[in-house]
């Protein structure tokens, strides 16, 4: 069953992302949410999702150490990562390739595009 | 929306283990089914004895089978169904208003650094065909000189169909008058639809109001009767009003450009006015030159920079006493240095001004020769800017073909001659192709009939 987590602080932002995901659960898609950087990584070292939506800018491990640590330190494979960034606030593009994010996407996205997109890394 | 789902529901991470817990305190076993009866959950030694529903807002979305004990749990899930829904409710609204915000921020990033008014119209078009339920949309935009929309951009409309709105005429021109957004469910009961060729039934009219003018309309429609909701109004009115914005920007952008081409024009005039026996020449060379320059396919910049070149070609001239200037018979080589100077003095006109920088090789380069023999600097083959060897043909052929005070011009067929007979020399042979290969005598029409001065 493929997985999809979604990780970010703010409480209206995890729903938002649920609801706009939710009919991947009628294709047998598991949503996980979680609303911190160490949590997340947990999940992730255990249930392999293949897509994580990651908040950088979370309170003691953000978004890029999350990233990093999958990517780099523990050289997890087969996740796609995808970086969510505040609209207007400085992202610092260089670093999110250095850390190993497949993609990031500015809040606020745009619902659509960002099922479209989970649709195509699933394959569905 | 769709309805609460009690499979996913009892599958939610943070509720399994609880419910486990429960049962076993309950010291029951329990069977849970969805309103198929399809089985979602069964604990060890369930037996079916009652069944209990599940519902949310009165429609049962399963059954919790048990003894009495688990009524309880049917409670329970009714309870968390009741405000799963609730939550839905409140996400699927600000999801939608999440959307429009998106939508907003869009528009707001293209049509911010757009400067073409017929550009920002098809950028609001495309996105109202994205959000909005229509089967044509049109933008119209006020002409003050007659005083009617006219339409500036469209989708879904008969072809050909290029109707004005007068003031107060119609519902659109109703919403111009009014400056207020409108929507009309049943367009044929309302008493200001005029009959047009298309078949509308409902529409939404909004105004473009740009510091508290309206300057044009939006309006869209569907051919299907739809309900359009004062939710769908208020996400139309914004759009309009930043559209509005825009256009307003473009607008006097455009005006600015009209301003600026008109004085360069004007300031060309002056040249002519002096020297009455070249009527025209300015006109003609900047036709010639852009002709020439299409063939050559130059960049847009390069094509700007060619027009503003050739009108300003002779400014120079300016600095040229009128016992040389206008001599009908010979000059003397002293008075020919004179003459000379006028590519210098040009340069030094324009310098000044900061617009017409990229136009100053056309001005200062139109006499240097392919083979460096020419002046003020002796320039040779591509040292000598692309625009100067193209105005250098344009001028020297619209020399050759008009009258003069002391010669009467040669017939096209020997100014053509003229042309490949110094190809290599005087001017650049790239350049006399392409002058043969574009379409002069329509350049030359084109030169008598212009009424505008910019493209």
């Amino acid at each position: 069953m493929p997985k999809v987590l979604i990780v970010d602080d703010e409480p209206f932002i995890r729903l938002l992302l649920e609801q706009t995901l939710e009919e991947l659960e009628d294709d047998g898609v598991e949503l996980i949410t979680t609303d911190n950087g160490e949590t997340a990584l947990e999940i992730i070292k255990s249930e392999r999702p293949e897509i994580v939506f990651l908040d950088v800018m979370m309170p003691k491990m953000n978004g890029f150490d999350v990233c990093n640590a999958v990517k780099n330190d523990l050289g997890i494979s087969g996740v796609y990562i995808v970086l969510l960034t505040a609209k207007g606030q400085e992202f610092d593009k260089q670093k999110g390739a250095d850390v190993g994010a497949d993609i990031y996407m500015t809040k606020p996205f745009n619902p659509d595009e960002v099922l479209e997109k989970a649709r195509s890394i699933l394959g569905l | 929306m769709a309805p609460v789902s009690l499979s996913k529901l009892i599958k939610k991470r943070a509720l399994t283990p609880l419910f486990y817990r429960l049962v076993s305190d309950l010291e029951t076993s329990v069977v849970i089914e969805d309103a198929e009866g399809k089985l979602l959950m069964a604990t060890d030694g369930a037996e079916r004895c009652t069944r209990y529903p599940v519902t949310v807002t009165g429609e049962v979305i399963g059954w919790v089978n048990g003894t009495e004990k688990v009524a309880v749990i049917a409670s329970l899930l009714t309870c968390l169904a009741e405000s799963e829904m609730e939550k839905r409710a409140l996400v699927s609204e600000t999801l939608n208003k999440y959307k429009e915000i998106t939508l907003l921020y869009d528009m707001v990033e293209k049509v911010s650094s757009c400067l073409d008014t017929k550009e920002v119209a098809r950028l609001v078009i495309e996105e109202a065909r994205r959000v909005f339920r229509l089967s044509s949309v049109a933008v119209l935009l006020l002409n003050r000189e007659t005083d009617v929309l006219e339409v500036v951009g469209e989708f879904g409309h008969e072809p050909g169909v290029t109707a004005t709105v007068s003031r107060g005429v119609g519902i659109a021109g109703s919403v111009w008058a009014s400056g207020r957004a409108e929507i009309v469910n049943d367009v044929r009961s309302d008493l200001r639809f005029v009959e047009g060729t298309d078949s509308i039934c409902s529409l939404m009219c909004a105004p473009l109001k740009a510091k508290e003018t309206v300057v044009g309309v939006i309006n869209l429609g569907n051919d299907q009767p739809v309900t359009y909701t004062a939710e769908e109004l208020k996400l139309f009115t914004t759009l309009a009003s930043l559209a509005a914005v825009a256009i307003d920007n473009a607008s006097l952008y455009e005006q600015l450009q009209e301003t600026f081409y008109t004085t360069v024009y004007t300031l060309a005039e002056t040249i002519e006015k002096r020297d009455p026996y070249t009527g025209n020449h300015t006109k003609r060379v900047m036709e010639y030159s852009l002709a020439v320059g299409k063939i050559l396919k130059l960049s847009e910049i390069d094509m700007a920079r060619l027009q503003l070149g050739a009108v300003l070609h002779d400014i120079g001239k300016i600095g040229i006493r009128d016992n040389v200037l206008l001599k009908e018979s010979a000059l003397t080589d002293d008075e020919f240095e004179q003459i000379k100077k006028h590519a210098v003095y040009g340069e030094e006109i324009i310098s000044r001004i900061s617009q017409l920088q990229s136009a100053i090789p056309g001005i200062k380069h139109h006499h240097e020769k392919f083979n460096g023999r020419g002046y003020p600097d002796g320039l040779t083959g591509e040292e000598i800017d692309i625009t100067a060897r193209i105005i250098s043909v344009a001028d020297s052929f619209d020399a050759m073909t008009t009258n003069r005070p002391y010669r009467s011009g040669l017939s096209l067929d020997e100014a053509f001659g003229e042309l490949r007979k110094y190809a290599g020399s005087q001017f650049d042979p790239i350049v006399v192709d392409a002058f043969f290969a574009a379409d002069v005598m329509e350049a030359f029409f084109a030169a008598n009939s212009r009424r505008k001065i910019i493209f």
